[in-house]
């Protein structure tokens, strides 16, 4: 945050404000892997604001330069990124850029509604001036000849592209640690993964070594690393981002979506990139509805902002193996919800849990011949052979890490002759019901809510031999991927070890006006929480 | 439509909620119920075996899918992707007659951009990505005919 924090340091407690439901006093304590001090943290200038507003204003009134907030993000990420290691690739134009955006407000020159914002871009969404590696060998050093779509569009929208963050190979995990180059940590607990496939860019905007970040979400890639590590996560309707330019890992479950501190920065980052674009055959037409005026301060909020909001939890989502911690803050979330108006209720939605293998078999056999392409003849690192078929066959083996390999694998028997009607055809009519169940509880209610994971982020290491358990871990997210929903994911709490939680409400296509609405006003009316990592609490 | 796939879901998903009820931090358990499936104990984990299709050839599928294994690799992969295929198998215990297939989410068909071809403004960057590029010629090595 960039509101100065000046106030004394004051002890820490995150208590609930006194309701009677809630027993439960978070406290929070330091991880012991970091070098910060011992100071304890404010809690009272907690409330996210948005960074992007305030980097506007200041640079368009001159009360500061594009510079000094470049300055400001560079030294921070200077300092925390040998501990988080984000990024695999950083700019070295960024003060170049900022400094260009300086003079054109100095000749009264349009500067664009992310003038000044430092992004942080995923390593599988191409970039021409930057390498694209998709965290794979097989791409190493690669450079795309063209921006993707998302990415020209931040260009023209005056953002400064700060670097290309980590990910799991080809978007395939959900830790990071499948990465062909290095692990990243949670900024919460550097013992602890930041969740996956977007990992990198979630850290990168809690260690505020950015202001945003892209990612993508293809069973939930963005939203439970958001969880993860604390930031609020958008994943848009299917169709609303063009996806020129994202590396296709599973063409009809891919979205690229947003991370910021705040709900309003996720959703001014979105505004930015979406729309329709012609490179994409599976862009969707349908006009894009002004999403950010809706983000103005709560003083001016009724005080039931939201009465006659129909809320819809998903039954099958609080039960057993989800982690206790998880479920008390996401019924602290529904309990705020009720607060500012909302009517909820339980919805049950039967065919849940069947979303997960059918998401998997879909997956690995969209993946499957995705990566079909990648045979080190015109792009990518090529293992030299005397023989062509040896030579598609070795390129592979040695740019691919072992759970690429695997899922390619998975997918290619899925879709072998004699399978095919038992498994990606059923797992096709899985996904019909799925998108039908989801459409009769929206027609019912206006968002859905769940947690976004079972747990808070577990320790690296953990689920790296164990592939089951690492896929049983996206229960929350996958569904929302087959019906092609919008979500978006918000932190509410905290499990033990300080690890932040979040939920994830779930909206109808195209809907990401009203879930962006809806998270603005819980989050700027949720108090007694403070969602700035500690390793950078005397940073900001 | 809908709600009929539902209910006729219902029974058979009785089961699948036992499954997540099954969850635990260590791992995915679940059994089904069923009598027809034989179940086959794997450590502590137990899952139906779909007994009428044939269990994952790794070094053939390595061969369709053009990755070159190695022995190792496709040894240790095995039981691995084994497991996986076994959970897929709750797929076919479904009841998903008279379903339609969804091939993408019901949001909107896309779009088709005009058939005009146009020149692309980067080829030098395209020719730069190339491992083993003669002008005009990408390069690759011979091809065997394999029996």
């Amino acid at each position: 945050m960039l509101s100065s924090v000046q106030n004394p340091r004051f002890l820490l407690h995150h208590c609930r404000r006194s309701n009677p439901l809630h027993h439960h006093h978070h406290h929070h304590r330091y991880p012991k892997s970091t070098h910060t001090t011992a100071l304890p943290h404010p809690i009272s200038a907690s409330l996210p604001t948005s960074q992007i507003q305030t980097i506007q204003k200041s640079i368009l009134s001159r009360e500061k330069t594009t510079r000094q907030f470049a300055e400001e993000f560079l030294t921070r990420l200077r300092l925390t990124e040998p501990h988080v290691k984000s990024f695999l690739h950083i700019s070295e134009t960024v003060l170049n850029e900022a400094d260009e955006i300086d003079r054109k407000i100095d000749r009264n020159e349009d500067v664009g509604p992310l003038a000044g914002v430092l992004v942080a871009v995923k390593d599988n969404i191409c970039t021409a001036d930057m390498p694209s590696t998709a965290g794979s060998k097989l791409l190493e050093n690669y450079r795309p000849p063209f921006d993707a779509t998302a990415v020209k569009k931040l260009k023209e929208s005056g953002a400064i592209i700060v670097g290309k963050t980590n990910l799991d190979e080809f978007g395939m995990g959900s830790t990071t640690e499948g990465s062909a180059y290095q692990v990243t940590a949670n900024p919460w607990n550097l013992e602890s993964v930041p969740g996956g496939s977007s990992g990198g860019s979630a850290a990168a905007v809690a260690a505020r070594q950015c202001v945003v970040s892209l990612g993508s979400d293809t069973g939930g890639s963005v939203r439970q690393p958001a969880s993860f590590c604390g930031v609020v996560g958008l994943k848009p309707t299917y169709g609303r981002v063009s996806r020129y330019g994202l590396v296709a890992y599973a063409s009809s479950l891919d979205v690229i979506g947003c991370f910021g501190s705040s709900v309003a920065d996720a959703g001014i980052l979105l505004q930015s990139i979406c729309g329709h674009d012609k490179l994409d055959a599976t862009s969707s037409t349908r006009e894009v509805n002004d999403y950010t005026s809706q983000f103005v301060s709560k003083d001016y909020f009724e005080s039931q902002p939201l009465k006659g909001l129909r809320v819809g939890v998903i039954s099958e989502t609080l039960g057993d193996g989800v982690d206790q911690e998880v479920v008390s803050s996401v019924r602290g979330a529904i309990s705020h919800l009720e607060e500012l108006g909302c009517t909820v209720t339980e919805v049950s939605l039967p065919s849940f849990s069947l979303g997960l293998p059918a998401y998997y078999v879909l997956a690995s056999s969209e993946s499957s011949s995705n990566l079909s392409r990648y045979d080190g003849v015109r792009y990518g690192n090529q293992t030299v052979s005397d023989e062509l078929s040896s030579l598609y066959g070795d390129s592979r083996a040695n740019g691919f890490g072992p759970e690429v390999k695997r899922r390619i694998l998975m997918g290619t028997y899925a879709l072998s002759a004699g399978y095919y009607d038992a498994y990606y055809k059923r797992a096709q009519q899985v996904r019909t019901v799925v998108q039908k169940s989801f459409k009769e509880a929206l027609g019912l209610h206006d968002i859905l809510i769940s947690p976004a994971a079972p747990s808070a982020a577990y320790k690296i290491g953990e689920k790296k031999n164990d592939p089951l358990a690492m896929y049983a871990g996206d229960i929350m997210t996958v569904n929302v991927n087959l019906a092609g929903l919008p979500a978006l994911v918000l932190p509410c709490g905290f499990a033990k070890d300080s690890l932040p939680v979040g939920f994830q409400m779930i909206g109808a296509t195209f809907d990401e006006e009203k879930l962006l609405r809806v998270g603005h006003i819980f989050e700027q009316t949720l108090q007694g929480y403070n969602f700035i990592p500690p390793l950078i609490a005397d940073k900001i | 439509m809908g709600s009929r796939a539902l209910l006729v879901l219902s029974p058979a998903f009785k089961s699948d909620h036992v499954l997540l009820n099954h969850f635990t931090k260590y791992g995915f358990r679940h059994r089904t119920f069923r009598q027809t499936e034989r179940t086959r104990r794997v450590g502590v984990r137990e899952y139906a075996v779909h007994s009428s299709l044939e269990r994952p050839d790794v070094a053939c599928l390595a061969e369709t899918a053009r990755i070159s294994l190695t022995p190792q690799e496709a040894e240790e992969f095995a039981p691995k992707i084994q497991q996986v295929v076994d959970w897929f198998g709750q797929l076919q215990v479904v009841d998903l007659q008279s379903v339609e297939p969804a091939i993408r989410p019901d949001t909107e068909a896309g779009s088709f951009r005009e058939d005009n071809p146009e020149t692309f403004d980067n080829r030098e960057a395209i020719i730069a990505a190339i491992p083993s590029y003669e002008e005009p010629y990408i390069k690759v090595p011979k091809v065997l005919n394999k029996d």
